[in-house]
């Protein structure tokens, strides 16, 4: 018995151990909370490990090498930026822990471009950024949920959101495939619901609409699909969901010689992630395709050439894809609302910076933001392209045709948008 | 024989680990205090492994799945009928509780690599099951609001403190219960059927149904986990509960000392300060990220081997056992 009573007392001094892991004292209260006469400190979680990770592990990477640039050339005012980088596997427990610990324990100003729908809600609910008056910028999900500045006031999106997309992609099918009977490829949740309120907005009429289960993707499902497809007679069909959807589907389609007109989301449109799970580039051929950034080879882009030459520097024999231009791209923008942001900048004048400059910030979007005093909407629109046969999109003959459109119920025009001009050296002015 | 002793439950010392506890949220800061509502998590989920592994000698790699179900179960009353918290929990344990005792009448047929496969199934497949049905909201999920501290606790109570207030309660109730029923007859009926069936059914015990209450016990323990990790992230959601939680928590009770309770915060503490060290590890070191990011994994499966290979029952077990040497040799130099 008296073991029994060691072992409940062995049980209480863990616990007492545990808790007690190092008191960490608070350290002097600066300005503000990560920045110091010398640095700014940001952080940022997303899936550095694990099967999610693909592609997407190299977004810090790509946004480490431009704040390197920046900090080479003076910083902002002086100040050079860190990132603190944490993996979360795409977990929301883990996203939760390490956001934790960036704001808890490293105290950085901001967080930066946090990954996945599910992750940046946990967050959004658990940690509440918002409470705690940090800004989140940036997320990295087509959700346009998180633009609701009441329930999410101190977060920032960027890409458009997936109603956005199917709008668009609904406007360019009524002006070039109008009779033409279409098939939807959608996933079965939040994401494929996004997509259909689009279609619907849009006045698309489907000939089929194939939904998935997240996860269900595979070579024998795809087989499946195209059963459906080809039984509607579908002549143009739209695959609306994660890369993994599109290279099953593209890879099983060219085994069996099904070549319908393809049209892919942008979510599921990167040809670096598709070429990593085994697919080649080659399926992707002729598909049409959407992204609000220019083509990843359009050397004669002042931002794609500006970019890729120091991301080559910093980060050599890695591929400059899409996930590379969209990370640096953050980064830059970030840079710019940093210095926007006053001589000695907190979170509350960063945050004003990109609600009265975020719309002019120079980006290299090639459709306008939506930033303003009662919007926290990134951009707002695509151009078309078709993907050439190495599965790098381009612009279809030549010229980037855009569309610009809202989450609502408002009109997808033709954008006339003048992208601001590279400001000099690429540092923020 | 000891009968009057086995009646001692130890309330008095769970009461005064309560105390401590709540002492000691106050002194502590903001991170520490939600990670220690992360590792009363994972004392309760754990201690349901150990109950059903250590004890009743099932395996189940599908524990994640039955902590999905207490969570959904919890997220579903709160955010559509608004039931009260309390509530929520308990029906986390009931929701959890009667899957268990579903794949309790499956695994009590299943034994060895079977029920293995079987759980691993249910691991893999229960928590996408969420996104077929719009009431649990998908890839995105739903919310799992507790509410804020009560005013009474005062301004400066943080949420994370409630958090961990709750958690600890719930770890500290359900370690109690667990070591009592596992102290009671029927936890002798389940070591005696690990131990050997046979026999165990010759000197009368059902094995088929105490296995199956087993499965159910741990089930209801693995839900209530699984509400108070929703919880602790605010939100249910499939990608929530991956395969690499069910194995975690292996790893957890391995570590722990799968046929000892009293080990399980050993377990708990190593899944969340582990990879919290290989951080600091990492840093010191000036490594790349990929380095960074694989460390702790590569800890928690370094610790794995060298647990299984020189303390196979556990730190704490392997102590006690020592302990009983020394004493016998002692007692023995006596004589």
């Amino acid at each position: 018995m008296k073991a029994l009573q060691r072992r409940t007392l062995l049980t209480a001094t863990a616990v007492l151990a545990t808790v007690g892991l190092a008191v960490t004292a608070l350290p002097a209260q600066a300005a503000e909370v990560g920045v110091t006469a010398s640095q700014i400190k940001l952080g940022m979680t997303l899936p550095m490990t694990g099967t999610a990770s693909l592609g997407y592990n190299k977004i810090p990477g790509a946004a480490k090498a431009y704040f390197d640039y920046l900090n080479a050339n003076g910083g902002i005012n002086g100040r050079k930026i860190t990132l603190v980088v944490k993996d979360d596997r795409y977990v929301p427990t883990e996203a939760v822990a390490k956001t934790n610990e960036l704001i808890l324990k490293d105290k950085v100003m901001a967080l930066l471009a946090p990954l996945g729908t599910a992750n940046v809600k946990a967050v959004a609910t658990s940690v509440n950024p918002a409470r705690r008056g940090v800004p989140v910028l940036f997320v990295n999900t087509g959700f346009s949920g998180f633009a609701d500045t009441k329930k999410y006031p101190t977060t920032y999106t960027v890409l458009p959101s997936y109603i956005m997309e199917a709008k668009i992609m609904g406007e360019y099918i009524k002006e070039n495939f109008a009779g033409k009977k279409i098939g939807l490829l959608y996933q079965d949740d939040d994401f494929g619901i996004d997509a259909l309120a689009g279609f619907k907005t849009a006045g698309v009429n489907f000939a089929v609409k194939v939904p998935y289960a997240s996860g269900s993707q595979s070579a024998a499902s795809a087989a499946g699909w195209i059963t459906k497809f080809k039984a509607a007679e579908a002549d143009v069909v739209i695959l609306f969901g994660v890369s993994s959807a599109t290279s099953a589907m593209l890879g099983t389609a060219a085994q069996l010689g099904y070549k319908p007109q393809w049209m892919l989301g942008s979510v599921g449109g990167d040809a670096t992630t598709i070429k990593l799970t085994g697919v080649p580039a080659g399926v992707l051929y002729n598909a049409i395709g959407f992204s609000p950034v220019p083509a990843t080879t359009d050397m004669t882009d002042e931002y794609v050439k500006f970019f890729s030459d120091i991301y080559a520097k910093a980060v050599p024999g890695s591929a400059f894809d899409l996930n590379v231009l969209l990370g640096m791209n953050t980064a830059f923008m970030t840079a710019q609302a940093l210095k926007a942001a006053g001589p000695n900048p907190t979170r509350k004048s960063l945050m004003a910076a990109i609600d009265s400059k975020g719309a002019t910030f120079a980006s290299s979007a090639l459709v306008p933001a939506g930033y303003s005093k009662t919007s926290h909407v990134g951009l707002t629109g695509y151009w078309v392209g078709k993907y050439a046969p190495t599965g790098d999109l381009a612009p279809i003959g030549g010229t980037y045709v855009t569309y610009t459109t809202d989450s609502g119920s408002g009109p997808v025009v033709k954008s006339t948008y003048k992208r601001p001009a590279m400001p000099a050296k690429g540092l923020p002015n | 024989m000891h009968k009057s002793k086995k009646q001692s439950t130890h309330l008095p010392l769970f009461i005064l680990g309560g105390i401590v506890l709540v002492i000691l949220s106050g002194i502590v800061d903001e991170l520490r205090v939600y990670q220690g509502a992360t590792i009363a998590v994972y004392v309760i989920a754990i201690s349901s492994i150990i109950l059903l592994t250590g004890y009743s000698g099932q395996v189940s790699l599908g524990h994640g799945a039955l902590m999905a179900v207490g969570a959904y179960a919890a997220a579903v009353l709160r955010a559509e009928f608004n039931v009260p918290i309390i509530l929520c929990f308990i029906a986390a344990v009931l929701a959890a509780a009667v899957g268990g005792t579903l794949l309790g009448a499956a695994a009590a047929r299943l034994s060895g690599p079977y029920l293995a496969g079987t759980t691993l199934a249910l691991a893999i497949g229960l928590p996408s099951l969420a996104n077929q049905f719009p009431i649990l909201g998908g890839e995105q999920g739903l919310a799992f609001d507790v509410g804020f501290p009560p005013l009474a606790l005062g301004e400066d109570f943080t949420q994370y403190k409630w958090y961990f207030w709750i958690a600890a309660l719930a770890a500290l109730i359900s370690m109690w219960s667990v070591r009592n029923i596992l102290n009671s007859a029927y936890g002798r009926s389940w070591r005696a059927g690990r131990g050997n069936e046979v026999a165990a059914q010759l000197a009368g015990i059902n094995t088929a149904r105490s296995k199956v209450l087993a499965f159910t016990i741990s089930a209801g323990i693995a839900g209530l986990a699984g509400a108070l990790l929703a919880m602790t992230i605010g939100t249910v959601s499939p990608s929530a509960f991956p395969l690499a939680l069910s194995f975690s928590l292996l790893t957890g009770a391995v570590l722990s000392g799968i046929s000892t309770l009293g080990g399980v915060i050993i377990g708990s503490v190593v899944l969340v300060a582990i990879p919290e060290i290989a951080d600091v590890v990492a840093h010191r070191l000036g490594s790349s990220e990929s380095v960074t990011t694989n460390l702790p994994g590569l800890i928690v499966s370094g610790l794995l081997i060298l647990t299984v290979l020189f303390v196979p029952n556990g730190p704490v077990e392997q102590h006690r056992a020592r302990k009983a040497k020394h004493e016998a040799a002692h007692n023995s130099t006596k004589k």
